[in-house]
């Protein structure tokens, strides 16, 4: 285990390497650099052509068939949905231009007329049929957490369908707008006919051309788009999952945006004449996770290595004391080189559920000093914590310097990172006394975490999956229960505050922050990054 | 003949048999790819027909045993990640790998080959001497930085040639190929020179160490003292004499060439095999992991007896199939 963290840090020592050199090579290039760009036209030339780079591959062009984040986001180019997710999780008219609930299980959805599908055929109810049916029937199950709750769906008119639920859902529109509509002639096609390009009709913004599997993905205007046509005639998706290549695409010009702009880049990207930086902020919350399920921790140790009785951090001082030793603010600003967000709670403000009775923690290491004196460990503990290693930004820095805040009040830490194929399946077993992880709440609202983290695990019902710290807190449980059933959204969301101010102000979880969403672009480019951290070429437009 | 290759072939099934074996318990060790492949949302039902439908709720042995009887039909089972064969999935990438590997071989002989004999034949000269300490670079400069300083240099500053990405490509029996095409050519060029500068250094060494070795020998000697011209001396005597060690380094060194351009083409964003298999790992896609060492293993038995065979051309005295009794 002890290798993966060590095989890290030099991943990390190369990465700075890298970047020295970079540097060094820049003031050894620049006359070089002016020389030549007094022979070169400047690049920069209004284009009608778009090339992005997605920073991990799109695995299938079936949109039914994978739900990742880069596979619905080259998806949303080519399909629409009954209802459009905004940038900041909201709900807005796609396909469907309109939508009412008959009653608790029965919403009605009208669609919008007049939509052609690429090879020109009418969009109309019965697609929307086909489409849903094929992707609640797909071997790999990718879809059903929103379909799941769907018992039937049909036509009632040639422009009306009726989605009915099995039970009250309130999350059904937001479940709606990630399923994407195909044309009725291809639901019983299987994935292959949609990654040889043959199936790929859909009404988007874009059309398909071609598709090279972990390479690239070509696609033109739709010319007929309902929402007028796109800005740019061509798009070319690159896969560029190297992160030192993706920056050097954008700066030699071959791509005109890159996603996941890499931390170390940004000065170099910001500082550039031709080039921006481009930042906004995800859903996506790093925590840390006490281990409240065991009776005795399987990694804390009084300071002479001996077993300890009691589980200290079922003490809500003790975990009081870790939340305030932990100095969020530098982790931002020197970790995360500000690319990210101070979160207090798994929302921040404007989503869903956030809630203004949640304390915010300060740092504050006497207090957590004292705390810790007053919980019976004046002299503090020994502790592991663990986490991943190249699954979140600088997600096993973030660690270690955690594990140097918790020693600085007393509790000596060791700090452990493994590979995400060994810690991922291991963390939600109880096997860590604290462990590091984060959940992209994609639904925007606090039930989505809520339901997998923080509720009492059930294996049978599925809740509380990856709950590895073992809250289980029958309020929470009770709120849950009412909030996934309840359709009056100002009733929902007071419950959902309620679980927010439930979770933390008892410090079940230590939030960190919010990664923010860093995207580097050509200049003369405007585009709002949204909080999924999708990359939709649709809203990317030539500056004014 | 045909007996040793037999034999090569038997070889060759045994190490892939150990190797399948192997993989499948590493992997299983590792974790469950499930954990890592499904979305978290799933619930325990929904998850348990996930796994279900990829058979990994069969004990490991049965899993083996299918995998198995799979290969008799010819099936190397999907990829987890794809969902479609992971054979497939490899032989689509290949092409990119190979051309890739070929043309930095190309580069590695024409650069090397001459660059060795003159500074061989002519140790003393002051431009032989910064060849030989040229070649060290090339033998140090670790292959990561080194591609990122060309890309800042030609792509970046210079904006000769594109960053990386296979660029336009023309399909020639079924296959697209980079090479075809200016603009793939362009393409090509950055990453060839990064995959082929440790080989330029390794071929230069080897050609110098042995025109160093060859040209004091008697039959050199009784060649020129016969009248021979310099040219036939050195072109026929003693080339030949020359090949014998590169031939078996550089067949050897192909496979490495393709097995190892993982750094070259995540730098380069090359979708060869190499970023599949690194992919593949991080996600614990067995399949694929699977098909892509079976095909390797098969690659370097093939290989090896490709150079063995090509031995008994250059050197009538050695004959093949002998050494392995």
């Amino acid at each position: 285990m002890a290798l993966g963290a060590s095989s890290k840090t030099y991943a990390v020592n190369l990465e700075v390497l890298k970047l020295e050199l970079t540097e060094t090579w820049n003031y050894v290039s620049r006359p070089v650099c002016v020389l030549m760009t007094t022979f070169a036209l400047s690049t920069v030339a209004i284009a009608e052509d778009l090339t992005i780079a997605f920073s991990a591959p799109p695995t299938t062009i079936d949109p039914h068939a994978v739900s990742s984040a880069p596979s619905n986001s080259a998806g949303r180019h080519i399909f629409d949905s009954l209802i459009n997710r905004g940038g900041n999780a909201e709900n807005l008219p796609q396909l469907a231009i309109s939508w009412t609930p008959l009653d608790s299980t029965h919403w009605e959805f009208q669609l919008r007329e007049g939509v052609t599908f690429h090879d020109g055929t009418t969009f109309d109810s019965e697609d929307v049929v086909a489409s849903l049916n094929r992707v609640a029937n797909m071997p790999g199950k990718a879809f059903d957490p929103y379909t799941r709750t769907i018992k039937n769906v049909e036509a009632t008119g040639p422009y009306t369908v009726v989605v009915e639920t099995y039970s009250a859902d309130p999350l059904i529109l937001n479940s709606l707008s990630r399923l994407r509509i195909i044309s009725a002639e291809f639901a019983n096609s299987g994935s292959d006919a949609f990654d040889q390009g043959e199936a790929v009709i859909g009404t988007g913004p874009f059309k398909f051309v071609s598709y090279r599997p972990g390479d690239e993905i070509n696609m033109e205007r739709n010319d007929d788009y309902f929402a007028g046509p796109a800005s740019w005639e061509n798009l070319s998706i690159r896969i560029i999952t190297d992160n030192g290549a993706r920056l050097a695409a954008l700066l030699a010009g071959d791509v005109d945006l890159i996603e996941a702009l890499p931390a170390e880049g940004q000065v170099r990207v910001a500082e550039s004449p031709n080039h921006e930086v481009m930042r906004g902020q995800s859903t996506r919350v790093i925590y840390l996770a006490p281990d409240m399920f065991n009776d005795a921790s399987p990694q804390i140790t009084d300071n002479d290595g001996n077993a300890l009785s009691e589980n200290p951090l079922r003490d809500i001082r003790v975990r009081q004391a870790l939340r305030k030793s932990i100095n969020r603010d530098a982790i931002v600003e020197r970790i995360m080189s500000g690319n990210a967000t101070v979160a207090h709670q798994w929302v921040a403000e404007g989503f869903m559920g956030n809630s203004p009775g949640v304390e915010e923690v300060e740092y504050d290491p006497e207090g957590a000093k004292e705390l810790l004196a007053e919980a019976g460990y004046p002299d503090g503990f020994r502790m592991q914590i663990n986490g991943p290693t190249g699954r979140y930004e600088n997600d096993s820095q973030v660690l270690q310097a955690v594990g140097q805040m918790f020693s600085s009040i007393g509790v000596d830490t060791t700090v452990i990172v493994q590979p995400w194929s060994v810690f991922g399946p291991a963390y939600p077993n109880h096997v860590f006394s604290v462990y590091l992880a984060s959940w992209g709440i994609n639904t925007g609202e606090v039930t989505n975490p809520t339901l997998a983290i923080a509720v009492t695990t059930d294996a049978e019902a599925g809740t509380g999956r990856y709950n590895g710290g073992g809250i289980s807190d029958p309020q929470i449980d009770a709120l849950m229960e009412q909030a996934l059933q309840e359709l009056d959204d100002d009733k929902r969301k007071a419950q959902m505050q309620e679980i927010s101010e439930l979770i933390f102000n008892n410090s079940y979880l230590f939030p960190l922050h919010y990664e923010s969403v860093a995207l580097g672009a050509r200049k003369g480019l405007s585009y709002e990054p949204r909080s999924d951290k999708y990359t939709l070429a649709y809203d990317i437009k030539p500056a004014e | 003949m045909i007996i040793p290759i037999l034999r090569r072939v038997l070889q060759a099934a045994g190490v892939i048999l150990a190797m399948t074996l192997i993989v499948f318990v590493g992997v299983n060790v590792i974790g469950n790819p499930v954990d890592i492949l499904i979305n978290p949302d799933l619930n325990q039902l929904e998850r348990d027909e996930v796994v279900r439908s990829l058979g990994l709720d069969l004990p490991l042995w049965k899993q083996y045993l299918t995998f198995l009887s799979g290969i008799l039909e010819g099936n190397f089972g999907d990829s987890f990640v794809y969902g479609t064969s992971a054979i497939k999935l490899i032989l689509l990438r290949l092409p990119a790998t190979l051309e890739l590997a070929v043309v930095a071989l190309l580069i590695a002989l024409l650069v090397g080959l001459p660059l060795g004999l003159y500074a061989g034949l002519y140790p003393e000269r002051a431009s032989s001497r910064v060849i030989m300490s040229g070649s060290i670079l090339g033998f140090s400069l670790p292959s990561f930085w080194f591609g990122l300083m060309l890309i800042l240099l030609f792509s970046v500053n210079l904006g000769w040639l594109p960053s990386g990405g296979r660029g336009e490509t023309r399909t020639l029996w079924g296959i697209e190929w980079s090479c075809l095409t200016l603009d793939g050519l362009q393409h090509l060029i950055l990453p060839a020179i990064n995959l082929a500068l440790f080989k330029v250094s390794m071929v230069l060494r080897l050609t110098r160490a042995g025109v160093k070795e060859i040209m004091p020998l008697d039959y050199i000697k009784f060649a020129r003292s016969k009248g021979l011209s310099e040219k036939r001396v050195i072109f026929v005597h003693m080339f030949k004499n020359l090949l014998v060690p590169v031939v078996t380094i550089v067949g050897l060194e192909f496979g490495t060439l393709i097995a190892f351009a993982v750094v070259t083409e995540s730098i380069f964003a090359w979708p060869g095999t190499g970023r599949l298999i690194i992919e593949s790992i991080n996600l614990l896609d067995r399949p694929v992991i699977v098909a892509y060492l079976m095909m390797m293993v098969s690659m370097f038995v093939f290989l090896n007896l490709l150079v063995d065979i090509s031995y008994t051309y250059l050197d009538p005295r050695i004959t093949f199939g002998s050494k392995d009794k």
